[in-house]
């Protein structure tokens, strides 16, 4: 059986090497982990950003560039001009002696705030030389939001798994081939297994180059190994499921939309919510996955917890099969 | 007439299919979901760590400003896990952070290393007997962040306190009216629930149509290819006017403006889905065009970010066309928002959807049959 799965599979990969989706596959992961590099470090600076006078106060420029962005401009008109852009930028202009606070109107008030505390720290002569603060770090360079942008990305990529998976057995279905296959030798089980080998592959690859593009080199990869494959699990059970039911790809597309609802709720979940609300979400799999992977890539997870969330995650997995069961095997049909 | 015709076709066809009715149910979920789960206001609270080497009587004058914003005010004896050990610490909770304060040295870095808080200081007196502040960070901290560490507690922060709020703020203008929480995610959801699944939803049609043979039929009736794709164009926008009203409605009430939203829905809907029929036209079937829009839709979801983090805004993100799309929404359900840029962003959304459209009609007369 496994030989006959492999022969489809081969078969699928020379269709899909004259179509260049072997070739997305490849380049894709690719592609987002050097997007989350090009991304993370601009997103993580993220103080306020200033608009001053060019010239009109040099010392106050340079002081307030440890601290802030720091932009500058001919004239009071074009500070003006530039708050007035979407965009929340605060304007610092003199005004006799003093300076005064320049904003549009609509920004929160913890970066007004933040500017009032800055300008009072000039005025006030406070100085990074005079510290009576130290800093001890712990040498992590990985900011937290990159941590979350590539555990985002993994559980998109074995989405994405499932739904090429989904899409080769739709478009199957659509040619009759799979009525076909009663003809011969091999059962549809091994054919639909065949086919799903292209999407299994995707999140164990995507995984492995993103965790390795994005620089989380220092991480348990045998964690990571075992969670890879809890992808697979869940890229299987999405393509089966949408593959399966979906009769078109247009029902298979529609319903796609439907499957990252969850997706997107788990990721606000855990990153947003505080405690009390995560009860409602443990009995989605991809729950336990993004915080498996979150546990890996932050090089806190122990084993315990790693098998846990595998067990988890195959269980709610196998309830929900069994619950579509009848369904998938009406669809195999 | 005839695209008339072969719209009201589409739209019959497709309200006999499953997509339509997944549409509205999407919409009614995203309506619940935002009515019962979404908080009009998101509180996320700072957690600090802090361990106090001071003489008790400075602990003691800490720990009462302190509780004086504290929500309970009373400390809660709370044990943390962190390493297979349990760390008792004293827990604190104000309106805007939480305080977690540490028995030790020891445990404090222990606990700033596992949990990862936003810092955990240690606070002591120096050799002249003033306050020194030891801060334990992560190492990722920006170099703007660590500098505010460093001169935060230079100064009597009483005396900060006064100064900053006696700072002068002038307003370009007092007009803006702010979205609470809330609302404030509509503009990002109405992008991607209805224009970014035009995409996908678009190139579905055309290879389902190609792969029925419904393309090689046309060929032979009296419609010409653009009408055809006018009316799948129109069947696409139908379904995301009705799911983007399913939400705003109940949710902004009389707020927003209506008629300007209509606008951008239509123009953003047809050059979203005029962008999907240009990549349909350079595929077979949906599955090598598979990667194209996944990729395409991510990069059109970058924009979101941008919104979100306000003070994040690279020139570049401002060229993605969701950006406009996004602050176009944002506009329209603003009470008194900027009219304007909405119709440009709409004219901008137009111009280029027609280009894009012309452009797949004839590469599509060329392979539509193919």
């Amino acid at each position: 059986m496994i030989k006959k799965i492999w022969i489809i599979f081969l078969r699928d990969f020379k269709v899909n090497r004259r179509d260049f989706l072997a070739l997305y596959i490849l380049v894709i992961p690719i592609i987002f982990a050097f997007g989350i590099n090009l991304l993370t470090p601009s997103i993580n600076d993220t103080s306020i950003n200033l608009a001053l006078i060019e010239g009109e106060n040099e010392k106050q420029v340079t002081y307030l560039e440890d601290f802030a962005k720091v932009e500058v401009f001919k004239n009071v008109k074009d500070i003006e001009d530039r708050v007035a852009k979407r965009d929340n930028i605060i304007g610092i202009l003199p005004d006799g002696d003093d300076y005064y606070i320049l904003n549009q109107g609509n920004e929160v008030k913890e970066v007004v705030d933040y500017a009032k505390i800055l300008l009072t720290f000039y005025e006030q002569d406070v100085q990074i030389a005079n510290s009576n603060a130290e800093i001890i770090d712990f040498g992590r360079i990985v900011p937290p939001l990159k941590k979350m942008l590539v555990n985002i990305i993994i559980l998109m990529i074995s989405v994405m798994g499932g739904m090429l998976i989904a899409l080769n057995i739709v478009e199957e279905k659509v040619d009759r081939t799979i009525r076909a296959i009663h003809l011969s030798p091999v059962s549809r089980k091994t054919f639909i297994l065949g086919k799903s080998i292209m999407g299994i592959f995707l999140p164990i690859y995507g995984t492995i180059a993103l965790v390795l593009i994005t620089g989380f080199r220092d991480i348990n990869f045998f964690q990571m190994l075992v969670f890879v494959l809890v992808s697979t699990i869940l890229s299987l059970l999405v393509g089966f499921i949408q593959g399966l039911t979906n009769d078109d790809v247009i029902n298979a597309a529609a319903n796609i939309k439907i499957l990252f609802l969850p997706v997107a709720a788990v990721i606000v979940a855990i990153e947003i919510l505080s405690d009390k609300w995560q009860v409602f979400f443990y009995w989605i799999p991809f729950y336990w996955a993004y915080k498996g992977n979150d546990a890996i890539l932050s090089q806190t997870a122990t084993w315990s917890q790693i098998l846990l969330y595998s067990v988890i995650v195959l269980v709610l997995s196998g309830v929900v099969y069994a619950y579509l069961a009848p369904k998938i095997r009406k669809g195999l049909e | 007439m005839k695209l008339w015709h072969s719209f009201i076709k589409e739209l019959k066809l497709s309200s006999r299919g499953f997509y339509f009715y997944i549409e509205i149910f999407m919409a009614v979920l995203l309506l619940v979901i935002l009515l019962f789960a979404v908080p009009e206001e998101f509180v996320s609270k700072e957690t600090e760590y802090i361990y106090f080497d001071l003489p008790d009587k400075l602990t003691q004058g800490y720990i009462e400003d302190i509780l004086e914003d504290d929500i309970d005010g009373k400390s809660e004896n709370v044990e943390i896990k962190s390493n297979g050990v349990k760390i008792s610490v004293e827990y604190y909770e104000t309106d805007k952070k939480k305080y977690y304060i540490a028995d030790s040295k020891e445990n404090l870095i222990q606990l700033t290393k596992t949990k990862r808080p936003l810092v955990g200081a240690v606070i002591s007196l120096d050799k002249s007997n003033n306050n020194h502040f030891e801060y334990y960070l992560q190492g990722y901290e920006s170099d703007r962040l660590k500098n505010i560490y460093l001169v935060f507690h230079n100064k009597d922060l009483n005396l900060i306190k006064e100064e900053s709020d006696n700072q002068v703020v002038r307003s370009l203008s007092l007009d803006y009216h702010m979205l609470n929480d809330r609302e404030n995610v509509i503009p990002s959801i109405l992008t991607f629930n209805g224009s970014l699944m035009g995409l996908f939803i678009i190139a579905a049609y055309i290879f389902l149509d190609k792969q029925e043979g419904i393309i090689k039929a046309y060929a032979i009736t009296a419609s010409s290819v653009w009408q055809y794709l006018m009316s799948k164009v129109g069947v696409i926008l139908v379904t995301s006017i009705i799911s983007c009203f399913i939400i705003v409605v109940p949710i902004m009430g009389l707020q927003p403006n209506y008629p300007l939203m209509l606008l951008l829905l239509i123009t953003s809907g047809f050059f979203v889905s005029a962008l999907g029929l240009v990549i349909a036209s350079y595929y077979r079937n949906l599955m090598q065009a598979f990667g194209a829009i996944y990729v395409v839709m991510i990069a059109l979801m970058l924009p979101s970010i941008a919104y979100f983090i306000p003070s994040w805004e690279p020139l570049w993100i401002k060229v993605i066309p969701t950006y406009p799309l996004i602050q176009g929404f944002k506009e329209t359900i603003l009470e008194n928002g900027d009219t304007t840029y909405t119709l440009l962003a709409s004219l901008g959304f137009l111009v280029v959807g027609v280009v894009l459209f012309l452009f797949a009609n004839r590469r599509f007369k060329k392979t539509l049959a193919a």
